[in-house]
């Protein structure tokens, strides 16, 4: 160790691990433990009957299902007109010469800028004019926005890592541009990409606050139906088996596209 | 074709990549936001054309609810920003020093809240550390029976805020803190230096610039959210979030509202240019 001494340094440790278990653990196994309590009356330590009960609940209200299929057509619809919008303008980033290159590259990371609530205002504002408050397109483009950031920059730095002796290697041997793209840049580049639509399609899916101004109450998208459900606290499991259950096949989503990724693109992309 | 006009052709197919992309971000940010400053300073007269009025702002700078809510949302982001460096900084310093299995279990837990949306930490938060919550059951079986839940208190978004900007605020840390080099420590205790010594002389320049962005990035993030303070706050004073969502959508005030957002615009440009500035001076390569 050659900071501190070592003996120190793992009571140090210790202590981190046990913040972090009281801060960050125990309140995410808080929501697992509401999903199988049928029954939990305050001050038991744990839930005073286990079971199912609320699951087969959630999943027979008609309202869990509208949500769910509202935030899978938002999400899908999102996602994939990101991926038309953003991919071409990755690929420019990352290989084309063009003037005013670093100043559009700039324009992106200034949205970063702007709170985003403020801009999430602003918008509906200019909706309620344009009557987009409480429509579909309305929702989609708020939600869209969001995305773009992500989906030009995580894309711009695949197409960047693709080496370019290959790609010149496929045009010695008399590869058209396209066939370069389509056989050389495309399948290095399309793991990271990959990554990108899935965090993209799982962000849009639990966006939250861009659906509620603009899209409630008739656009109404799984978050917005969980917020309902926090609020009216009659009964509390309801909001639990939806996390869990929603949450879970997200998580291990996010995982899959985290391993692809790495932890440092991301502070290295917003400036760190 | 001669490579002028090559690369003349590449620059404009460059350009129209990425139009869409561009073009969207300037109707649906920038325009928006320009409109609504200008609307809420130029308003229409009673028959007929437009007049320059600072009425709205009138209202906000004497309306005494309305600035309550300026000063909670100021003070909790004042009070979360210096909470989270307090707690990211000595967990970003463990995990530059120290390898093995525990700095992992850390580094794993700490990165944890990137993957739980916010709706999903606002539940788990009420249940946790809510009236008759779980910490509260906890903290009984110990024998202590004097807990007082932050739900619905100034500190509950707080905590909230705290839980959300952990991962991204310890990430650019880590990776300022990697910069420096276990050679140039290494020297310097070569030399005598001290454990304060070097954190101060060496370890504090390296991340100035980190902590800069964390800063900023945070400062951003807590003014304009929404989520958090409206789920675990009070309602009376509020944060500027859920107030201007309630002047939008119960009040129907949109003029009020747009106000609301410029004065946010205002007080959060102070970060946003910081954070733009910080990033500029980045070099090129670096950007993407």
């Amino acid at each position: 160790m050659i900071f501190l001494s070592s003996r120190r340094f793992d009571f140090f440790g210790y202590g981190i691990l046990l913040f972090l278990i009281f801060f960050i653990v125990l309140p995410v196994l808080t929501v697992f433990l509401w999903a199988f309590a049928e029954q939990w009356f305050y001050p038991a330590v744990l839930p005073t009957k286990w079971g199912f009960r609320f699951w087969s609940l959630v999943l027979a209200r008609p309202d869990v299902w509208s949500a769910f299929a509202t935030s899978i057509e938002l999400s899908l619809t999102v996602t994939a007109l990101s991926a038309v919008i953003c991919l071409p303008a990755a690929y420019a980033f990352a290989r084309m010469d063009f003037p005013g290159k670093s100043a559009f590259m700039m324009s992106f990371l200034m949205a970063n800028a702007f709170p985003r609530f403020a801009l999430i205002i602003s918008i509906a504002v200019l909706f309620l004019s344009l009557d987009l408050v409480g429509t579909f397109t309305g929702v989609v483009i708020i939600q869209l926005l969001n995305t773009l950031l992500l989906m030009i920059w995580l894309p711009t730095a695949a197409f960047k890592a693709v080496s370019r002796e290959m790609e010149e290697a496929a045009r010695d041997v008399g590869a058209t541009a396209w066939q370069v793209f389509r056989y050389v840049t495309l399948p290095q580049a399309f793991p990271t990409i990959a990554a990108a639509l899935l965090m993209t399609f799982v962000w849009t899916f639990y966006e939250t606050e861009g659906a509620w101004l603009v899209g409630a109450p008739r656009i109404r998208t799984m978050p917005l139906l969980m917020m309902q459900m926090i609020n009216n606290q009659l009964v509390v499991q309801y909001g639990a088996v939806l996390s869990v259950m929603l949450w879970v096949p997200s998580l291990v989503a996010i995982l899959m596209a985290r391993r692809v990724i790495g932890g440092d693109a991301f502070a290295k992309g917003l400036g760190g | 074709m001669s490579a002028a006009a090559m690369s003349l052709r590449n620059g404009w197919r460059g350009l129209a990549f990425i139009a869409i992309p561009v073009t969207a971000i300037a109707i649906f940010l920038f325009y928006p936001a320009a409109l609504s400053i200008i609307g809420t300073l130029v308003r229409p007269k009673d028959g007929g054309g437009y007049t320059f009025s600072l009425q709205s702002y009138v209202f906000f700078f004497t309306d005494s609810y309305s600035l309550t809510n300026l000063g909670r949302t100021l003070w909790t982001t004042v009070v979360t920003l210096i909470l989270l460096i307090a707690v990211n900084l000595p967990i970003a310093l463990y995990m530059r020093f120290t390898k093995g299995p525990l700095a992992s279990v850390i580094q794993a837990l700490a990165l944890f809240p990137m993957f739980v949306p916010g709706i999903i930490i606002c539940y788990a938060l009420i249940r946790y550390m809510g009236p008759n919550g779980w910490l509260q059951s906890l903290l009984n079986l110990v024998g202590f029976h004097h807990y007082a839940s932050p739900h619905l208190t100034p500190w509950g978004p707080v905590i909230g805020l705290i839980w959300d900007g952990m991962p991204l605020t310890l990430l650019i840390l880590i990776s300022g803190l990697s910069n420096i080099s276990d050679a140039s420590i290494e020297a310097a205790r070569d030399v005598g230096a001290g454990r304060l010594r070097i954190l101060v002389s060496i370890i504090t320049p390296e991340i100035t610039h980190s902590l800069l962005i964390v800063s900023a990035l945070n400062f951003l993030g807590i003014f304009g959210q929404a989520l958090m303070p409206f789920m675990l706050g009070p309602t009376n004073p509020e944060m500027m979030g859920p107030f201007m969502l309630r002047t939008f959508s119960s009040v129907r005030d949109p003029l009020q509202a747009s106000t609301q957002a410029t004065i946010t615009f205002l007080i959060c440009s102070l970060a946003g240019i910081a954070y733009v500035r910080s990033i500029s001076r980045r070099p090129k390569e670096d950007r993407t």
